[in-house]
């Protein structure tokens, strides 16, 4: 009796693990792009918990253009490439910008948006950007970003003298520019506008990192899906749809 | 004020289905805990000293590492290594269930050494197997008395799994945060998840409660 219970409850948890595990397993034709669902107006969940977004609409549009199934799949920024190295997911469209060193380890499309860096700070603080990255303020930034890299090397490492304050999503760090924790944060300008939309927040300017590139990072031995995205990039931007898409999410 | 009752109110639907995906997490890993645990529970307590010593190191192991560094050492490092390429999910359930395992081995070998030592001794006069007299007179007792200890455990498994929303498991904490992303209102999203999480904690521990007064034997002690 006692054993057969076990069994029974032993059954049930490899049969629920399994399942759980298939779901992925089983589809096999259905390319998975990881987004960062904590990055609007490109990457974010709708009201119903759909997945969103310029970058999330533009491969729908592509799929369906090129004929294939797409899943936008949420995760964690920290982990997006190890994830897509792993083979977790086939694609990353959330507003990846190109730089050197990440193409090191994925390949990347051809650009289709150029991104500045701003700065981002209370709507009555009458600082410039100079005076807010100075005197040991301490400035936000989303972790693993191409910000929170550029600012280390280029400004803390040459003497600026503030100090970094790294968070897991960009409007966690706008959330406490708010809080009054940190006197600013840093990020791309695009969601920086979409927080000046919805916060009491404005842009104070840029702080001298060179714009940068958005593209889809694909793996590197997936040559065949790079050439499918690339092609559906081309036919994407000179479309009209292209326009609607920037009307609508205004990045 | 409003702006935010709004907000939450047209998040309460994703929210809510975010509540089934914890609850399966929560289940799965809970009886995957529960039938490793009694298994290392039974080795720790009855087995030979190598047994009781690899099992030593299991629960140490397991209690040791921190849920988040597991969390990627399984789902980043085992899963490339070993060329298996498991969901976000099932990693989550396999992970909370190996720690839990455990902790409830550790539940039910306290539980066990409870009961008076000459039970075991007086089953195998009457002839029965060491296995059959763990099984029939060791186990139903241990369960019983283990039920306090467990509903401890699962208020914690349950709290836990919203760490899963690291490897992007869709749970509840996942959710309030993405949409606290799209509306800039952290605090009522926040505030909603951690309230959906005691509302859950309430159910299982009232439901344990209750089948603990099921299954209790009136007049029994041990």
């Amino acid at each position: 009796m006692g054993k057969r219970l076990f069994g029974i409850l032993f059954l049930c948890a490899v049969v629920f693990v399994i399942a759980g595990g298939s779901t992925c397993l089983a589809k096999e034709k259905v390319y998975i792009n990881g987004i960062d669902a904590n990055f609007p107006p490109f990457a974010y969940v709708d009201k119903n918990g759909n997945p969103d977004g310029f970058d999330v609409k533009s491969v729908d549009w592509i799929a369906k253009k090129m004929g294939f199934t797409v899943k936008h799949q949420p995760m964690d920024w920290d982990g997006i490439i190890p994830s897509l190295r792993a083979k977790k997911i086939d694609m990353v469209a959330s507003g990846m910008s190109i730089t050197d060193k990440r193409k090191e380890q994925v390949n990347f499309t051809t650009p289709y948006w150029n991104i500045d860096q701003v700065i981002v700070a209370p709507k009555a603080c009458g600082r410039t950007v100079d005076q807010l990255l100075s005197g040991g303020n301490r400035v936000g930034v989303q972790r693993g970003t191409t910000e929170a890299k550029w600012m280390k090397d280029n400004l803390i490492a040459k003497g600026k003298n503030f100090v970094l304050v790294e968070y897991d999503s960009a409007p966690l760090a706008v959330e406490d520019v708010l809080n009054g924790r940190i006197v600013a944060a840093a990020m791309d300008d695009a969601p920086a506008k979409d927080a000046v939309r919805k916060k009491a927040v404005k842009i104070v300017g840029g702080f001298g990192m060179p714009s940068e590139d958005f593209g889809y990072a694909i793996r590197k031995e997936d040559t065949e899906l790079l050439k499918m995205m690339n092609e559906g990039l081309k036919l994407l931007m000179a479309d009209p749809y292209w326009e609607e898409l920037k009307e609508k999410y205004k990045p | 004020m409003t702006e935010s009752l709004i907000v939450l109110y047209g998040a309460l639907p994703y929210l809510l289905r975010g509540s089934l995906v914890t609850i399966a997490v929560v289940a799965g890993a809970m009886m995957l805990g529960l039938v490793l645990g009694i298994h290392l529970a039974v080795g720790q307590v009855y087995g030979g000293r190598w047994l009781r010593r690899v099992i030593g190191v299991y629960v140490w192991f397991f209690r040791g590492v921190p849920l988040l560094v597991l969390l990627f050492l399984f789902y980043f490092g085992l899963c490339s290594l070993l060329q298996i390429n498991l969901s976000a999910f099932t990693v989550s359930v396999i992970v909370l269930g190996l720690i839990s395992s455990a902790y409830q081995s550790q539940i039910f070998r306290g539980a066990i050494m409870s009961l008076p030592q000459g039970q075991l001794k007086a089953a195998r006069a009457l002839g029965m197997s060491d296995g059959k007299a763990i099984a029939l007179i060791i186990l139903p007792q241990t369960l019983r008395l283990s039920i306090p200890g467990w509903s401890n455990e699962y208020s914690i498994v349950l709290k836990d799994s919203a760490v899963a929303y690291a490897l992007g498991v869709m749970e509840m904490m996942a959710r309030a945060h993405f949409v606290a992303s799209r509306t800039y209102e952290h605090l009522p999203l926040y505030f909603a998840a951690g309230f959906l999480f005691m509302i859950l904690t309430y159910l299982g521990t009232k439901g344990l409660r209750i089948l603990e007064e099921k299954v209790r034997i009136p007049g029994y002690s041990a």
